[in-house]
């Protein structure tokens, strides 16, 4: 293992390989995100009681990649609660986020502060699964795999939530979210499915 | 909205980075308990996170747990973890909507008596427009969240209550679902009202003085015995 991860060079050839790879992997949280972020984009647009609701469902999909606080904050914004009782119910709902990152510190050491800053915002439930049981011995490689993985599950949660709160923004009389609802529901098992799938895996490892 | 965005922002990237901040510096070398931590702490919260995506489902019911074993069978067998996934979850979804039992996580409801959510017809009772036994009404209830004090809006299509056995049916099902269940406070609507679609406009359609909808009290059962 080098101390620093750039100095690495890849092949074109691993590096299609490995976006390969992240992108295969990437499939579950593909079925996971773009329902679960189109159910909360609807949410925003149709309960949220705000102007210009794609625009924040981007912003905030962007920025926050929670599903949690996306679909749970929306009553509160729709309250106008104010922006220090949201940070806190933030805080309370996602703590678990503050341990993500101890799997993490060795194998990103000395990365690129921007680079890293992103990794960082991107350390989700789902991301974050698939890293940490991410077998890529190479420094590089891993950090490659890592950055496609955030970049593709990133835009699956924004292209989800973005095109939930248009399609009710525009269409909000055409199409019926119930609809929408009934017909993917039960989609919502991929994401207990690749946890499930991950822990098996780890625990046949160990033994 | 911008200072909400801004302060989510804040929280969820602040809290990811912490353990980033603690152990900042290039040249400091990780403790080795706290890389031991790292790699330890990694299963134990994946399994968090399987049970926490469970909250997300229907877990009253088996059938996350059979689309469960289904995934780690087919993963033990296979090694592949897409099939175990796609295989887990096209079982999981055609359990649940075969049994057309819903998934409540990001669901809202509205209930009043403009919006009742559960329909009475001569074809059976429906709750949100699924056909439900009156057995699982309560159960829905509760599920949604709805509170034992709330009154509980019950809209009676096709004149059903105006026929003997209609009204007998109805009695026994306030009486011995929904009040045993706790939810004592129940009011009949009638389809006049709730044909039209939001309440705004009934109210204007009927004017402020009519009452299109009576209470239903403590209805009696017409004939049969107790």
């Amino acid at each position: 293992m080098n101390a620093t991860a750039e100095s690495e060079a890849l092949t074109p050839l691993q590096r299609r390989a490995t976006l390969r790879r992240a992108f295969v992997d990437s499939l579950p949280v593909l079925m996971g995100y773009s329902t679960m972020g189109f159910v909360a984009g609807v949410l925003l647009a149709a309960k949220g009681n705000v102007i210009l609701s794609p625009l924040w469902a981007f912003l905030s999909s962007s920025l926050w990649v929670t599903g949690t606080m996306s679909i749970a904050g929306v009553s509160e914004i729709a309250d106008r609660t104010p922006v220090y009782a949201f940070a806190l119910m933030t805080l309370a709902v996602n703590f678990r986020y503050a341990f993500y990152g101890f799997t993490m510190l060795r194998r990103w050491k000395g990365v690129a502060l921007f680079r890293k800053a992103y990794l960082i915002l991107m350390l989700t439930d789902e991301n974050y699964a698939l890293e940490a049981s991410c077998q890529i011995r190479s420094r590089s490689r891993n950090l490659f795999y890592c950055t496609a993985l955030s970049i593709l599950n990133h835009s699956y949660w924004i292209l989800g939530v973005t095109f939930g709160a248009l399609a009710i923004a525009l269409l909000g009389h055409v199409v019926d979210p119930e609809t929408i609802r009934r017909h993917t529901n039960g989609m919502e098992f991929s994401m207990a499915a690749l946890f499930i799938v991950i822990l098996t895996d780890q625990i046949c490892k160990k033994k | 909205m911008l200072a909400i965005v801004a302060a989510g922002f804040a929280v969820n990237f602040g809290l990811r980075a912490i353990p980033f901040l603690l152990f900042a510096g290039k040249d400091r070398e990780l403790p080795k308990c706290v890389e031991r931590f790292g790699d330890l702490i990694s299963p134990v919260i994946i399994a968090c996170l399987v049970v926490y995506s469970y909250s997300g489902l229907a877990w009253k019911t088996p059938w996350p747990y059979l689309a469960g074993l289904l995934t780690v069978g087919i993963q033990l067998w296979r090694r592949n973890p897409l099939a175990s996934i796609i295989a887990g979850t096209v079982l999981y979804m055609v359990l649940v909507g075969c049994t057309g039992c819903t998934t409540v996580s990001a669901e809202t409801f509205k209930q009043d008596r403009f919006n009742p959510l559960i329909s009475v017809s001569s074809a059976g009772i429906r709750f949100q427009g699924r056909p439900v036994v009156p057995a699982e009404v309560p159960e829905r209830l509760e599920d949604l969240g709805v509170p034992k004090t709330d009154t509980v809006y019950i809209l009676v299509e096709d004149g059903y209550d105006g026929t003997p056995t209609g009204r007998r049916a109805l009695w026994v099902f306030q009486h011995n679902y929904l009040n045993r269940a706790g939810y004592s406070k129940t009011m009949m609507i009638h389809p006049l009202i709730s044909e039209s679609g939001s309440a705004e406009e009934v109210e204007t359609k009927l004017g402020s003085g009519s009452v299109p909808f009576r209470e239903a009290g403590p209805m009696r059962p017409t004939g049969g015995t107790r």
